[in-house]
């Protein structure tokens, strides 16, 4: 049957969604070889610093980057935020074990389902590498909850208000800032970054590649 | 002037003469066949005793705007077959301007060109609309009302476009050809742009026709329709039939279908849908369960008998 299928190697994309942990500077990429989001054939990329309405901040450099804020190997910026029944839950809680943190778009969202689906069905094995699961979005403790039940993920979900860790740890937009990015970030014992994967529009590869890492940690 | 794409203008609550409720009085209510038996487990201390109750009788639901074959807003009018006839003109005369320009200028590779450049957004722009009116809007929106709440009469019952006049299913899209390649058959006479519009315009103005073809089955197609179908040249009857599966959200396009694989492989409307949701606050249809409105009612065979 005739189709209008491009090879992914016609389209700008990316093989590895990895982040390096010295990526070179660009001006106002559109798309960059050291980025990080791929949209599923294409890839996009904003930085945090660019001065894009879902990712500006006034504390961000000027200069035009593509500096992720956390990289692989850094401690990410330590937060305190609310989760789906209301209690305060700091980082801080987890160290001692390895965490997966993951930031998604909003809950109810189609990739956001799977990819809350996808880490419950696999919760188990997260439990096994004795890692935590923590996912977090600027959605209320009230859509959270709504969320985790209707779904029942057995992990936590935090708010993260106006965005605002998301910002810090340099959580990159898609499509030209138009987008929340999708990007998960595995810690170890010691609370050091060892993974960054990012994927928009294949949310279950998440799972697979941070489970990939935990089994060497 | 209804714009661009009406895909099934279905008979609603709203047409002036309310044919379809008249007509409905007159026949026996459809039964709306749903039989099932239940059973009554009772428990006692140390045993389960399933106790069988009767099949209960189906129940009979009236539901006034379930399509008939006998539906007179399925039937070509005289204002239909005009505007059909105007559309054709003015594509027609969009052809002649390209045929005559090409042999006066002795091009004919750029014409062909732009041809099939026409062939091939007009299956694009098919899918893009289709998207739109699927997932935003209801029967209350402006201009695209009446349009969003056909689109949810042919989701519920799309076997009806088989039974719809040729004219009565293609007028719409005429009317919107008519007024658009109009203009352009005025004010161009470049061959090459000829050869971009009347085959543009022709695909979308024959894009329900090819739609209500990939709802008809193998042995009652014409065998070039069959042909055309199978070479991936007009939509074909099972990728169409995978965008009426809920929560029909992909296989939007439906003049040749040749966009479909790309745009759902890429997540080209979740994207979009994504944007639309996070820069606008409006989720798409596609994103919840579909209502009553919206899932498909199986035809049964009192819906195709002829009394």
């Amino acid at each position: 049957m005739a189709s209008l299928f491009l090879p992914k190697h016609s389209l700008p994309s990316l093989l590895s969604t990895q982040i390096p942990k010295t990526p070179s500077l660009h001006s106002l990429p559109l798309v960059s070889k050291s980025s990080h989001s791929q949209f599923y054939g294409l890839t996009f990329s904003s930085s945090p610093s660019l001065p894009l309405p879902s990712s500006s901040s006034s504390s961000s450099p000027k200069k035009a980057s593509i500096f992720a804020k956390v990289s692989k190997g850094q401690v990410p910026p330590p937060f305190t935020l609310k989760d789906q029944d209301g209690k305060t839950v700091s980082l801080s809680k987890f160290k001692g074990k390895p965490v997966v943190v993951y930031f998604y778009p909003a809950d109810e969202t189609p990739g956001c389902t799977k990819q809350a689906c996808a880490f419950r069905d696999s919760y188990e094995k997260f439990k096994k590498a004795g890692a935590e699961v923590v996912g977090i979005s600027g959605d209320d403790p009230s859509s959270h909850k709504a969320f985790a039940k209707k779904y029942r993920l057995p992990f936590t979900l935090l708010s993260d208000d106006g965005n605002k860790v998301r910002k810090d740890w340099g959580v990159p937009a898609d499509l030209f800032g138009t987008l929340p990015g999708r990007q998960t970030y595995v810690l170890d014992k010691k609370g050091v970054v060892q993974l960054i994967y990012n994927n928009q529009f294949q949310p279950e590869k998440h799972i697979d590649e941070t489970l990939k890492l935990l089994q060497t940690l | 002037m209804s714009t661009s794409f009406p895909h099934h203008k279905y008979y609603s609550l709203r047409s002036p003469n309310n044919v379809g409720r008249r007509h409905h009085r007159r026949f026996p209510a459809l039964v709306h066949c749903s039989a099932t038996s239940t059973a009554k487990a009772k428990h006692k201390a140390d045993q389960l005793v399933i106790v069988p109750r009767p099949l209960t009788p189906p129940p009979i639901t009236k539901t006034p705007d379930r399509p008939s074959i006998k539906d007179p807003d399925l039937l070509s009018t005289w204002p239909h077959r005009a505007w059909v006839a105007s559309g054709c003109t003015t594509v027609l005369i969009s052809l002649l301007k390209c045929a005559t320009g090409s042999a006066h200028s002795h091009i004919w590779l750029e014409p062909v060109l732009a041809g099939l450049i026409g062939y091939v957004l007009a299956d694009l722009g098919s899918g893009v609309y289709h998207w739109g009116i699927d997932n935003y809007g209801d029967a209350s929106t402006p201009v695209f009302g009446s349009q969003i709440e056909a689109f949810q009469g042919h989701h519920k019952w799309p076997w009806t476009i088989t039974r719809r006049q040729f004219a009565n299913n293609l007028h719409a899209l005429a009317r919107v050809v008519t007024f658009t390649v109009l203009p352009l058959d005025l004010v161009f006479n470049d061959p090459v742009v000829h050869g971009f519009v009347w085959v543009c315009s022709g695909c979308i103005m024959f894009s329900q026709q090819f739609h209500a073809w990939a709802h008809g089955t193998k042995s009652r197609l014409p065998p070039l329709v069959v042909a055309l179908q199978d070479a991936g040249l007009l939509v074909s009857r099972s990728q169409h039939a995978a965008h009426h599966h809920a929560p029909y959200n992909n296989n939007y396009c439906i003049v040749s279908g040749v966009w479909n694989e790309f745009l759902d492989e890429n997540k080209v409307f979740e994207a979009l849908e994504m944007i639309l949701f996070f820069q606008l606050g409006v989720r798409p249809r596609s994103w919840s369960e579909p209502n009553f409105g919206w899932i498909e009612e199986i035809e049964t065979p009192s819906q195709t008998t002829v009394y």
